[in-house]
């Protein structure tokens, strides 16, 4: 099934065109990235799939329903962890996954313990989440998007500012929802899309340049590695190709 | 039940940030004692009319623990988190506004039995002013959602702290607008503090007959128009983050 379709999906802020005229599909149980240097357009991409804002035009379509008209019924299919850690820094992490087991209405005790254990938060369970290291406020921040066990998660650049070791743990924890939830994933590090993601589209001022494979993208630009093939496929223009 | 559990983590938020809640409940218990003990002579500073004054200079600190909170909110993208859940837009601001009632409580049960002890006559208006206070202080938590939803973290205390110098000069709890001239007690009379004084001294002093129906219209209209203000403006900027 396709999670995510897109068709000639645009964003214009005034003058300045965010996104333009993007298409792109994504099946169900995929890890795609969103590949681009900062300012490419993945923030916005992930804004409106996600339901926060709507495109200027074109159309997007989450499991077959409109992403502006069926925004209410989309929602609860759906977690996100943005840009930024986005927790409640007072609260203790505990309270964090309780919090938002009650916005997603769903029992808060077994929710949020099969979440404990999984990213292993008992151990930082009673601290405020202020007071967490930027690790840990990343693994809770992913915790609280799972919250819902949703179908399609959005990781807007989830290893920002992540050392080595943070950033592979939390890889780790990606891969394991691999082909149970759906992950749309922005990134502007190579290896983190190389290593994760099913798919790869490449976006260069707010254009799809490429999208495929990480093999199909070598292939495609005769690339020896996707780094190259993304320098490629920068300077190369645009390519507005379905996935 | 969204709109308790998000008032509840509100309220969490607010509790834990100690200085907030010290300053706003400090400040105007020492105000109270320290002009009681001064003893100036003229009405404004007596108990009956300087006590409901203080309670209305204690929720302009309302308006400015609430305008940090939002903002504060707004800038971890906290509420983008929020705004893509099946949270609802009035649930958010009812959030916030129940979350805000017990904080005025205190508040106000502070000051009320500090002026009781300093020897408030008659005591029985305490028991209206309660919950007349806690309607009075609706236009100000509207009023700090208003400024959370339009300021940053950093700007949100400085923009917040005109309510704090707008309740001083112009609600006349520390003198009589007509000392100052006919300008600007026509100022006065069109901003929405010196009619939530009245009000509240209504209401504590048990005298309905100095509220005129000025009063009443030009509170509830500040009211109605910052909630829906404050209901738009925060739809719109809730994601925009910083």
């Amino acid at each position: 099934m396709t999670a995510i379709k897109t068709q000639g999906l645009t964003k214009k802020y005034k003058d300045v065109v965010a996104v333009s005229d993007l298409s792109l599909e994504i099946d169900e149980g995929e890890i795609f990235a969103l590949l681009g240097v900062n300012g490419a357009g993945k923030t916005t991409t992930i804004k409106m799939l996600s339901t926060l804002i709507p495109p200027s035009s074109g159309k997007a379509e989450i499991f077959g329903m409109d992403a502006v008209k069926d925004k209410d019924a989309i929602r609860p299919l759906m977690g996100v962890s943005p840009q930024e850690t986005a927790v409640a820094p007072a609260l203790t992490v505990k309270e964090n996954l309780e919090f938002m087991a009650g916005v997603y209405g769903v029992n808060g005790k077994s929710a949020t313990d099969e979440l404990i254990e999984r990213f292993g938060l008992s151990e930082v369970l009673g601290r405020k989440a202020k007071t967490l290291s930027g690790g840990w406020q990343r693994k809770l921040s992913l915790a609280l998007a799972l919250v819902n066990s949703p179908r399609l998660l959005f990781l807007d650049e989830p290893t920002l500012g992540l050392d080595v070791l943070a950033r592979r743990q939390l890889w780790k924890e990606v891969e394991s929802l691999k082909s149970k939830t759906t992950i749309l994933l922005t990134t502007h590090y190579i290896e983190e899309a190389e290593s994760l993601a099913t798919k790869v589209a490449m976006l260069n001022k707010g254009k799809l340049a490429a999208a495929g494979t990480v093999d199909e993208l070598k292939e495609k630009y005769g690339a020896a590695s996707l780094e190259e093939a993304f320098v490629a496929a920068a300077r190369g223009g645009d390519e507005n190709a379905n996935a | 039940m969204r709109t308790l559990n998000f008032a509840g983590r509100n309220i969490k938020e607010l509790v834990r940030d100690p200085l907030s809640i010290i300053f706003s409940l400090a400040l105007p218990l020492f105000l109270l004692f320290i002009f009681k003990q001064i003893n100036i002579p003229s009405p404004s500073y007596a108990l009956d009319n300087f006590t409901p004054g203080i309670i209305v200079f204690s929720f302009s600190f309302v308006s400015m623990f609430t305008a940090i909170l939002i903002a504060k909110d707004r800038s971890t993208s906290f509420l983008t988190r929020l705004a893509v859940s099946p949270m609802k837009p009035h649930e958010y601001v009812s959030g916030y506004v129940l979350a805000l009632l017990p904080p005025v409580c205190v508040q106000v049960v502070a000051v009320l039995a500090l002026a009781l002890i300093l020897g408030l006559k008659p005591p029985w208006g305490v028991l209206l002013a309660l919950p007349v206070a806690l309607v009075i202080s609706l236009p100000f938590i509207a009023l700090g959602i208003l400024f959370g939803s339009i300021t940053n973290e950093k700007a949100a205390s400085g923009v917040s702290s005109i309510v704090v110098q707008l309740v001083s000069f112009t609600s006349g709890m520390y003198f009589d607008r007509s000392l100052v001239g006919d300008g600007f007690a026509v100022v006065c009379e069109v901003l929405p503090f010196e009619s939530a004084l009245t009000l509240l001294k209504a209401a504590l002093n048990l005298d309905l007959s100095v509220i005129e129906p000025r009063n009443i219209i030009v509170f509830c209209a500040y009211t109605v128009a910052f909630f829906v203000l404050s209901v738009v403006l925060f739809n719109k900027n809730m994601s925009k983050g910083k």
